[in-house]
């Protein structure tokens, strides 16, 4: 059985708007929605450049609605945790009063048997906006406006950056041999796939084919490989803040050349070894997990691989090779 | 430059043989196994190792498979030895062709192979997609694939190309299963598309074998020659388009030069369309002037198998395979973007 691992990955963008867009979202903020002319046409939401012919726009905006007249619907009976309600809705293109083109956007109209080609709208704004698309709730039968909640009046200030963050879920699977490789470190080993064609080895299962003869690697390729090395090459990571970076401090990843082998751990981490006292043809050894100890299954670039934790110096005298720092791979 | 000196009208690069793997609604494997396969199935027919090929493109999706630089990965199942030409598209592995198509006009090399994998099961599409979508006034509303398909699929059935019997019967006859009465007995998805209008959930790979004419003659005894090939795109918001049409279709089956010989469904004897929702394909039908005499979709289409990233290039692999099988003209189309936003059409032709 093909074990399967879940993973939520989080997207969070911040988006610069440039001078169109950003003065669309600066007037969302405001309760007021902007179109661009196009010749005779406005176009909504305002776009930098005409959308059939390229040619870029004079930044000449216009109000519109805020009301409009639904002019296509479906319904959408299962909202998605990224849908703008979370109660059965239609998403709509609504042509805005004084606008050429509709604008997508939800409605909130109970039941598809409430909207109709011609049916009336007006925006619901959010109490608190911030300069983004939904700041509009959604869209309303009717003709009046309303606010959900607390008017907070907008600051004026210009809105120059917008955030957007989706999360997806995956359900990915992991391959036998990738399981193998992990479980063999529990037991403090550490494990290789060679090709039987070019005899080339691949440290642990998570790829196990060669890529060189493209061919899939399974049990009867695996051999065991010392736990003992020399470093290579490293580098040193001075941690910027990002959304997932939890580090604070500056850290190393380290190249690790396996002993009587051709093997090459990457970006591996260290233990007990000050930054800056990592160099070059210091010699390793792994650093474990405590047997029996919960060990993370996922592996990826830069993380332990199971009970193998990272490396440590061994006390032995460094190796003195000119060519040591090339072995990246 | 002389008619001849356009790609777009260049005869003599071919088609030789592709194969598809893992195509099911969720595979165990990973993407570079099922490449892995495709690649292996799709050269072994011909002959051919990995060491024959000279330049491969890969596509393949991110998004999809939810990781970063995922197309990485999937070069162990190409061969890196000897070093070849790589590439890779974010896009359907038709456009993969379309990158060797321009790449083995340069006339240094002979033969290419062209990917397209992704694993749909992975995640929940309605999540992805509108990533895919315009990242300031469309995706923060979760705009969704299948929301803007219906509401092409309205302004397709408002100007009388369609309607939700004809969407069912187009299902029936994709998948081959069930009856119309049944089908539009079912609660819609979003209205005006129920379940049957909207393409399966499928993993799966497929590769292709593109070579020179001398080439592709000394590899099969008929090979499907590629003599017009073209695609074309529109605005990426759906709002600023007419959804009734697809412009960029028409344009597309010009430029590969289907206005002279085969629009309007003269001259074209099969005809694979990746329409994904069944008024797609009805649309298509109604711009591409298909008539009656056309076979259309007799693979089943992206209704019965959708492995995203790969439906594209399976399209010009059943288009190819009418020829290898004795026929004369085929023309396969390949989608991107939502309501049809990017278009391309490939013709391909026997000789006797």
């Amino acid at each position: 059985m093909t074990r399967f691992v879940e993973s939520t990955i989080t997207f969070p963008y911040k988006r610069s708007l440039g001078p169109v867009t950003g003065a669309f979202m600066t007037a969302l903020a405001e309760k007021r929605i902007l179109g661009i002319r196009n010749g005779a046409a406005v176009l909504v939401p305002p776009m930098e450049w005409d959308p059939a012919s390229g040619a870029e726009l004079a930044a000449d905006l216009v109000e519109v609605g805020p009301a409009g007249t639904v002019e296509s619907w479906t319904w959408v009976p299962v909202p998605t945790e990224q849908h703008p309600l979370e109660k059965p809705f239609a998403f709509a293109f609504i042509r805005l009063d004084g606008a050429s083109c509709p604008l997508l956007h939800a409605v909130d109209a109970g039941s598809p048997a409430a909207v109709f080609e011609g049916l009336r709208v007006a925006p619901r704004w959010r109490g608190r906006r911030v300069g983004h698309i939904t700041d509009i709730q959604c869209f309303v039968p009717g003709e009046t406006s309303e606010v959900d909640g607390p008017d907070v009046e907008s600051t004026g200030q210009p809105v120059e950056l917008m955030d957007y963050t989706a999360s997806v879920t995956y359900s990915t699977p992991v391959l036998a041999m990738a399981d193998r490789a992990v479980a063999a470190t529990r037991e403090q080993r550490l494990t290789g796939l060679r090709c039987p064609a070019c005899e080339r080895v691949y440290f642990g299962g998570d790829r196990p084919y060669c890529p060189v003869d493209a061919v899939e690697l399974g049990p009867d390729a695996e051999i065991d490989l010392p736990s003992t090395g020399t470093l290579t090459n490293f580098i040193v990571v001075e941690p910027v803040r990002y959304p997932g970076q939890t580090a604070t401090e500056p850290f190393a990843r380290v190249f690790v050349l396996l002993d009587d082998s051709d093997v090459v751990l990457t970006y591996q981490p260290v233990i007990d070894l000050p930054v800056d006292e990592i160099r070059v043809g210091i010699r390793v050894t792994a650093g474990w997990a405590p047997i029996d100890a919960p060990v993370d299954n996922v592996s990826g670039i830069g993380r332990p691989l199971g009970s193998l934790l990272g490396w440590t110096p061994s006390g032995e005298p460094d190796v003195n090779d000119p060519d040591l720092v090339n072995r990246i791979y | 430059m002389t008619a001849n000196e356009t790609p777009g009208t260049s005869t003599d690069l071919a088609v030789v043989g592709w194969a598809q793997a893992a195509i099911s609604r969720r595979t165990d494997q990973t993407e570079t196994q099922m490449l892995m396969s495709a690649i292996t199935d799709a050269l072994t027919p011909l002959g051919l190792t990995r060491a024959d090929v000279d330049f491969t493109c890969l596509g393949s999706c991110d998004y999809i498979t939810g990781q970063a630089f995922s197309f990485v990965a999937n070069l162990d199942a190409i061969g890196a030895w000897p070093p070849k030409r790589d590439s890779h598209v974010e896009m359907d592995g038709a456009w993969a062709l379309y990158e060797a198509w321009l790449r083995l006009h340069e006339g240094d090399i002979e033969i290419a192979v062209v990917t397209g994998s992704g694993r749909s099961s992975t995640g929940d599409p309605s999540l992805i997609y509108p990533m895919e979508m315009d990242p300031y006034v469309l995706a923060p509303l979760g705009a969704d694939l299948v929301t803007f398909a219906a509401l092409q699929a309205r302004a397709v059935i408002s100007a009388g190309l369609a309607d939700e019997r004809a969407m069912a019967e187009v299902a029936v006859r994709s998948r081959g299963t069930g009856t119309v009465e049944e089908l539009l007995a079912g609660e819609y998805v979003r209205e005006p598309l129920r379940r049957h209008d909207l393409p399966p959930i499928t993993d799966g790979a497929v590769a292709m074998v593109l070579a020179t004419g001398d080439r592709a003659r000394q590899l099969v005894e008929r090979p499907a020659y590629i003599t017009g090939f073209d695609h074309r795109t529109e605005c990426h918001n759906p709002a600023f388009r007419r959804l009734d049409d697809s412009p960029s279709t028409r344009i597309a089956a010009r430029e590969a030069g289907l206005d002279d010989r085969g629009l309007n469904g003269r001259g074209v004897e099969v005809a694979e369309l990746q329409a994904s929702f069944t008024h797609e394909e009805l649309l298509l039908r109604h711009v591409l002037g298909l008539g009656d005499d056309v076979a259309v979709n007799p693979s089943g289409g992206a209704l019965r198998a959708n492995p995203i990233m790969a439906t594209g290039l399976a399209r010009i692999g059943y288009a190819a395979d009418h020829v290898f099988g004795g026929g004369t003209r085929a023309l396969a189309h390949a989608t991107s973007g939502p309501c049809l936003q990017q278009n391309l059409i490939c013709v391909l032709e026997g000789r006797s």
